[in-house]
């Protein structure tokens, strides 16, 4: 394999190194030349937070292969804050607080800094559309918007350099001021290092071999043409595990990697550790698993059926979790309602789509402590779990939290830092592994799917008298938190809303599916989801306004849950006003008044995103002209 | 992952060729390369070695773009980008600003080639109805017995089927001719899943030319994708409207001829809807940007459809 002679300009100084041919541009910058501002986010150009320049071109280093940028100048994030000082574009980022896991900002501020190079003057619909390429998931657009606008203006003089600085606060308050968080500058140039960017002396890489089945017993894995293979450091399967496996949230009920069984498509079997990523790659095409494929089942409600496929043998009804709450007489509740309604809602599974995909760099220091680094959510338990899973004493066991490039609950499972510390721990030297998009998206959980069935009795002023909730929940093939978030929809099936008589049950079942577990809201979205366009239904088949109904329905202060927990404070009320009269709602029922409607196409209202925000500022150039 | 041998990128075309003839089938010709690397990647075509990676963006006559007063030739690896930023290719090529505007983000679109679009012979490809509608002629060109041998083919004859072209072995894409229609309106109406940087679910490129008067359509172009295998012209749909006058009704029934013509693999029912739309609106924004009379066209139709 001849490598390539490369020779470029980076960041304002002349390279030449030696690069692999088929080597992109984002793997040569961050890998070989440690330039690590620039993301990898989803290696497949729809990110964007690879973004660099390329003779004045920004382009996503992704889809860029090394050899394209031969003599090229090429600017990375790190090029604009270059000595410390933050560009007029990074310091607007600091200013609005665009910038909350920073995973996707490196890229935002160099689409931004492509913007404004290319038209200073862009309106916010042209700024709107020239960032169109990059995708953030949690600090919201508008900030980011609001960032460039105000860096365009400060370009341009229209407003002072003092714009940029942080607001003025009296001691002490804060609330409904703009305060600049502590953390921005690191993430606006770049510097700071999450865990795929970390690298250590020695470090091998490392990658997984998953299951292509749904449900299989595996009869035999062989590893030994894997283990003899030039450059691989190590191998491991569930064989490697010393101490008592399992983890999970509530019920320890999965395996580092599968054991004897698979029970869904992505599931980790055995993991490599290797010299470079290819090697470790090519590693794994060459361990024999055989499988004996079982029956599977996907659908919750098919593995509740007597006879259906059972994943784990504590639960031989499939059933992960039931929550039930009883109180009143339901019954008694719908023959005195004057109307009863049933409806069935289903909400679907969700990904969480962090930025950043799962990565962790482990190893066992000078004082055999074994320590992974890891963007997780759930460090303490997760070391509790793992000195019991390696068997060593809690006080050889160190988790350190990486910056999180975005988690929403989906890294709240120790999903793959026990590989890590198993090969660590086998190879005596730090190993590092950075998930692939589509490997976080195979693998890790997911938002439980929903299927709810909910009755409602009412009377005919509005008030409810009965509720009746069956929510199943597919929970996947492990526990995870599946637990807690029934309980968490249980507890807010009836949302807040005083309602004498009431029967929930919230079912998590075991399918083979990809393992639901936390997101946030953690259950409370697909039971709300159910009351809330119920109570909607509901209004308008009694003809009540539905902002009435939730008023007459209404908790207040002082109100008790359906599960006992007194409310000191309740702001429903509060927020039903506020919302009323921020969307200008057209009181009535809601039935279809289309476009007599007084509360659409308002002019306070966001229109649709249209494309075209360039060519009506050319056209309007042109007319001026 | 996509890996490779050896990455080449021939100066000219004598070295392309002498490198296609040295690798014959060992190697994939490589322009923006956009497409090529996402589909090296798991749930596509997964871990891919290809020998050798012929790079042909550095290549003169893949290069060349000339603007005349009846065709327009343009290079094979000329960057959608072009679209954008040449006054004169956008005058001359009225539906393809707005085109080049859907086709991508600002980062791919600088990357992204016209040749690349055509060769990979997507039926959602939306530069390639833009230049059906302008009668787009894709010149190729193979080495065989010392010489090199060019030919032209109509480009919706050489795109025949999903990824599928009549590009034979060894051969290359030069470019593509195709008329220039500077006093037409253009306009490119595309549908996906989000607004930046999606794969049509559909798109039209319509370009209108009126009479002197502003009210009788004197020529019209029209070229739809993503319903079906190829792109489709729609020269029936053409010929109604060819003469006839700009008015809201000869649109309504210009809109509903190609609706017929979905056939693609999903999603039926709702591309017909989408393309009866599409027409509709397509014709208004053409016609109203090749200076259609502001009473022609009736003002609530244009509002449901702008």
């Amino acid at each position: 394999m001849p490598d390539l002679q490369f020779k470029a300009t980076i960041n304002g100084r002349k390279i030449s190194r030696n690069a692999k041919p088929h080597q992109r541009l984002l793997d040569f910058i961050r890998d070989d030349l440690n330039l690590t501002g620039n993301k990898e986010g989803c290696g497949a150009g729809e990110c964007g937070t690879c973004s660099v320049f390329v003779d004045g071109t920004l382009v996503k280093s992704c889809l860029l292969p090394v050899a394209k940028a031969q003599g090229t100048t090429i600017e990375t994030i790190e090029a604009l804050a270059k000595t410390g000082e933050l560009s007029v574009l990074q310091k607007a980022f600091h200013k609005t607080g665009a910038s909350q896991c920073g995973y996707c900002i490196p890229g935002m501020v160099m689409a931004a800094t492509a913007a404004l190079r290319t038209n200073p003057f862009a309106d916010r619909e042209e700024i709107k559309e020239r960032l169109g390429g990059n995708i953030c998931r949690c600090t919201g657009y508008q900030k980011i918007f609001d960032a460039v606008e105000l860096a365009r203006d400060v370009q341009n003089g229209t407003l002072p350099a003092a714009a940029l600085l942080e607001d003025e606060t009296e001691a002490g308050d804060f609330i409904g001021k703009n305060v600049h968080r502590i953390d921005t500058p690191s993430k606006v140039s770049g510097r700071l290092k999450y865990a795929g960017d970390m690298t250590m002396p020695g470090m091998l890489h490392v990658q997984v071999l998953r299951s292509p089945h749904a449900h299989a017993r595996i009869v035999s894995i062989d590893t030994s043409a894997a283990e003899a293979m030039e450059g691989v450091a190590g191998v491991i399967t569930n064989a490697d595990v010393p101490g008592e496996d399992g983890f999970g949230v509530f019920v320890n009920d999965q395996p580092i990697m599968a054991r004897s069984t698979v029970r869904y498509v992505g599931e980790a079997v055995a993991a490599v550790a290797a010299e470079d990523p290819l090697i470790a790659k090519r590693a794994l095409s060459s361990i024999n698993v055989v499988y004996e494929p079982m029956p599977a089942v996907f659908d919750p409600d098919e593995a509740l059926r007597a006879g259906a496929p059972v994943l784990h043998d504590y639960a031989p009804d499939n059933v992960t979790k039931h929550i039930p709450i009883r109180v009143g007489d339901v019954d008694k509740g719908f023959a005195e309602s004057d109307l009863v309604v049933e409806e069935t809602y289903s909400t679907q599974q969700i990904e969480h789509a962090y930025l950043e995909p799962e990565a962790g760099l482990a190893y066992v220091d000078h004082d055999g402590v074994v320590t992974i680094v890891s963007p997780d959510q759930n460090i303490t338990h997760h070391r509790h779990m793992l000195a019991r899973i390696i068997a060593k004493p809690i006080s050889k066991v160190r988790f350190i939290m990486s910056p999180v490039g975005g988690g929403f609950g989906g890294k709240e499972d120790m999903i793959y830092q026990g590989m890590l510390a198993l090969l660590a721990m086998k190879t005596q030297r730090p190993v590092r592994l950075v998930f692939t998009r589509e490997e976080s998206i195979i693998s890790t959980a997911k938002r439980h799917p929903s299927r709810t069935v909910l009755r409602m009795g009412l009377m005919r002023d509005g008030r409810i008298r009965s509720l009746q909730m069956k929510m199943i929940c597919d929970g996947g093939a492990y526990g995870l938190s599946t637990e807690g978030v029934m309980r968490k929809a249980a507890i807010l099936a009836a949302g807040p809303y005083v309602i004498p008589n009431v029967r929930v049950d919230t079912l998590g079942i075991y399918t083979n599916n990809t393992p639901s577990g936390a997101f946030r809201s953690f259950g409370a979205l697909q039971t709300a989801f159910a009351t809330e366009s119920h109570l909607d239904i509901c209004a308008e088949r009694l003809g009540l306004d539905p902002f009435l109904i939730r008023r007459i329905n209404a908790m207040r202060d002082g109100a008790m849950t359906h599960t006992k927990a007194k409310l000191g404070s309740v702001s429903l009320t509060r927020t039903l006003d506020a919302l009323e009269k921020a969307s200008g709602w057209d009181t009535g029922a809601p039935t279809s008044r289309g476009a007599t409607r007084s509360d659409l196409n308002r002019p306070d209202i966001r229109p649709p995103c249209a494309l075209g925000a360039r060519l009506a500022a050319a056209e309007k150039q042109e007319a001026a002209e | 992952m996509l890996t490779c041998d050896e990455y080449i990128t021939p100066a000219s075309l004598d070295e392309a060729f002498d490198a296609l003839a040295a690798h014959r089938g060992r190697y994939r010709i490589v322009a923006g390369a956009t497409d090529t690397l996402p589909w090296a990647r798991e749930g596509r075509a997964g871990d891919v070695h290809i020998p050798v990676l012929i790079d042909v963006t550095k290549i003169r006559e893949l290069r060349d773009i000339s603007v005349g007063d009846k065709r327009v030739r343009l290079g094979a690896v000329t960057p959608i980008q072009r679209f954008l930023d040449d006054k004169n290719l956008a005058r001359s090529l009225p539906a393809m600003p707005r085109c080049a505007v859907w086709f991508a983000d600002d980062q791919i679109r600088a990357q992204a080639t016209i040749g690349g679009n055509i060769v990979n012979a997507s039926p959602a490809a939306d530069a390639t109805p833009c230049l059906i509608a302008h009668e787009a002629e894709v010149e190729l060109a193979k080495k065989a017995g010392g010489q090199i041998a060019r030919r032209r083919l109509k480009l919706d004859q050489f795109v025949i089927g999903p990824n599928r072209t009549m590009l034979e072995d060894g051969e290359l894409v030069l470019g593509v001719e195709c008329d220039a229609l500077p006093n037409y309106g253009g306009s490119f109406e595309k549908v996906g899943h989000r607004r930046s940087l999606v794969i049509s679910l559909a798109c039209l490129a319509t370009l209108v030319k009126l009479d002197a008067e502003g009210r009788r359509i004197a020529d019209v172009r029209l070229s739809l994708a993503g319903v079906g295998p190829k792109p489709l012209r729609l020269k029936s749909v053409e010929d109604f409207l060819r003469g006839g006058p700009v008015t809201a009704e000869r649109f309504d029934q210009a809109a509903e001829m190609p609706v017929s013509l979905v056939d693609s693999r999903t999603r039926q029912e709702y591309r017909r809807e989408v393309v009866r739309g599409f027409m509709l609106r397509g014709l208004i924004n053409a016609a109203r940007a090749a200076g259609a009379q502001p009473d022609v066209l009736a003002p609530e139709l244009e509002a449901a459809y702008a």
